[in-house]
């Protein structure tokens, strides 16, 4: 189980910005995020979902603003209470599939031997892989990297996990199966960060940030969200076009 | 030297070893190379005097590119990325690429030297591991010249274009071609502040006055002094936080 040592939201932001350059990608974005739940980063592509996740994992630093993941500025010191799996697959061509969890699960300081072995297996199996274990990452699948990706991510069984666009590029089957476990590890304490621009993956969020160009225009439920809309049946691509529409962040709902 | 390192240094070995077409081009590129040089040089005095030097050049060759080349892998397929979001250190990083590749260096370096002693028969005179210690010195300083300039390069073009910036001018004022001391001023002024001069005049020392490692201790420290220094920036470069 992941370390629970810490009371507070798991991640909170507070007036972050961030330019690459002349181009202003994150505006004074505030958020907080409750431990325990998934949380969906939801936005068109250049919304700024992925720079927001590499500033939360520490791969960027933020010109202004504040950001804490438990309770700790992102650095070093605190990455082995994360897991990130990156937009692409990001993984050791050569190696196989074992030899690539392996190396992450040392990385991530598992070092008692029978232990990281035991939790490789486990984390291999959980998802889906273990008969290809000895398979080069060259002759895997598209979504066979993307779930030997995702074990590398969860291997050290972090309370903090950020998922950038995880299920890009699934069969729906198997965006099923990551949803189903992406929600054992909710069940298991974890907190989960997810950005996506699909609404299928935002209906299985406990809460959303609708973002678009580099703000956070609507934080709540799935089903606080379509219900502002005051549409009996909206879906979540009506209340992200809703929000679109009326601008800026809807107080009631955050 | 942290654990960390040395599970960066064994997973570039595992995945050079998984990699068979490379491990033998890592071979028998060297041998080719080594083969040219020794029928194409017609005149067995000048292929004894020139071919320290050219061993020197290519293992900073060879070094350089095989390191260069991977790292930028590395950034491109996005696991550079992966790394710096986990708890690992800038310099378990370096450190683990330098010992990763020095492995493979030393290996191109014994290939290359036994072939040109014992096939192409080129005369030496001196200690046989003293000499072997100064190449792998000299490998020590192409794998963090390599780690150092893939580090500030963005991308595979930019890379390609070090190759002939800091290999070509060190492969012309080393001392390989001419005298450095033939050399107009201002060239040995550049001459005297490039590494492989260094390294070619001690491997000079070494295998052509039978001189040993305590009378080239100026070579030694120049390149001790490069890896180092190469090392510390490579880690500085490679900040986390970088946009």
């Amino acid at each position: 189980m992941p370390e629970k040592s810490f009371s507070g939201p798991a991640v909170a932001v507070d007036n972050l910005s961030f330019n690459y350059g002349r181009q202003k990608v994150l505006d004074g974005l505030s958020l907080e995020v409750p431990a325990g739940i998934s949380f969906g980063l939801l936005g068109p592509n250049g919304a700024g979902k992925t720079t927001l996740i590499r500033l939360l994992v520490g791969l960027l630093r933020a010109r202004a603003g504040t950001i804490l993941t438990l309770g700790k500025k992102p650095s070093p010191r605190t990455a082995h209470l994360t897991g990130y799996m990156p937009q692409l697959p990001s993984l050791y061509a050569e190696l196989s599939v074992i030899q690539n969890v392996e190396f992450f699960a040392r990385i991530y300081r598992l070092r008692n031997r029978k232990q990281r072995t035991q939790r490789v297996e486990e984390v291999i199996k959980l998802v889906d892989l273990w008969q290809d274990r000895n398979k080069s990452v060259t002759n895997l699948s598209g979504g066979m990297k993307q779930r030997a990706s995702l074990a590398c991510a969860v291997v050290h069984n972090p309370p903090l996990i950020f998922l950038d666009e995880p299920t890009v590029g699934l069969d729906p089957e198997l965006r099923v199966h990551f949803w189903d476990y992406f929600q054992g590890l909710t069940r298991g304490g974890s907190t989960l960060i997810i950005s996506s621009h699909t609404m299928d993956d935002a209906a299985h969020c406990n809460r959303l940030a609708f973002m678009r160009d580099g703000k956070v225009i609507a934080l709540g439920t799935p089903d606080e969200l379509r219900q502002a809309t005051g549409q009996a049946k909206a879906t979540l691509e009506d209340a992200f076009l809703y929000f679109i529409k009326h601008g800026g962040v809807n107080k009631n709902v955050r | 030297m942290s654990g960390s390192t040395l599970v960066i240094a064994g997973r570039i070995i595992n995945q050079l070893v998984r990699d068979r077409r490379t491990l033998i081009l890592i071979v028998v590129v060297p041998l080719v190379i080594a083969s040219l040089v020794g029928v194409s040089v017609p005149d067995k005095s000048i292929l004894d005097y020139t071919a320290p030097a050219i061993m020197a050049v290519l293992i900073l060759f060879f070094g350089f590119l095989l390191t260069g080349i991977s790292f930028l892998r590395e950034r491109s397929q996005g696991t550079l990325e992966r790394l710096m979001a986990s708890p690992v250190s800038r310099l378990d990083i370096v450190g683990g690429y330098l010992l990763g590749f020095l492995l493979f260096t030393i290996v191109q370096t014994m290939v290359l030297f036994f072939y040109l002693i014992y096939v192409i028969k080129v005369n030496y005179y001196g200690d046989l591991w003293q000499i072997l210690v100064f190449q792998v010195l000299i490998g020590i300083g192409a794998v963090c010249m390599g780690t150092f300039f893939s580090v500030l390069a963005k991308n595979e073009f930019q890379m390609v274009q070090f190759i002939p910036m800091i290999i070509v001018p060190q492969t012309f004022l080393c001392g390989l071609l001419w005298p450095v001391s033939q050399m107009p001023e201002y060239l040995q002024w550049l001459a005297n502040v490039l590494p492989m001069t260094y390294g070619v005049s001690g491997i000079r020392e070494l295998m052509l006055q039978g001189q040993d490692l305590l009378d080239i201790g100026k070579e030694i420290a120049v390149l001790a002094a490069y890896a180092v220094g190469l090392l510390i920036l490579s880690a500085i470069t490679l900040r986390r936080g970088k946009g």
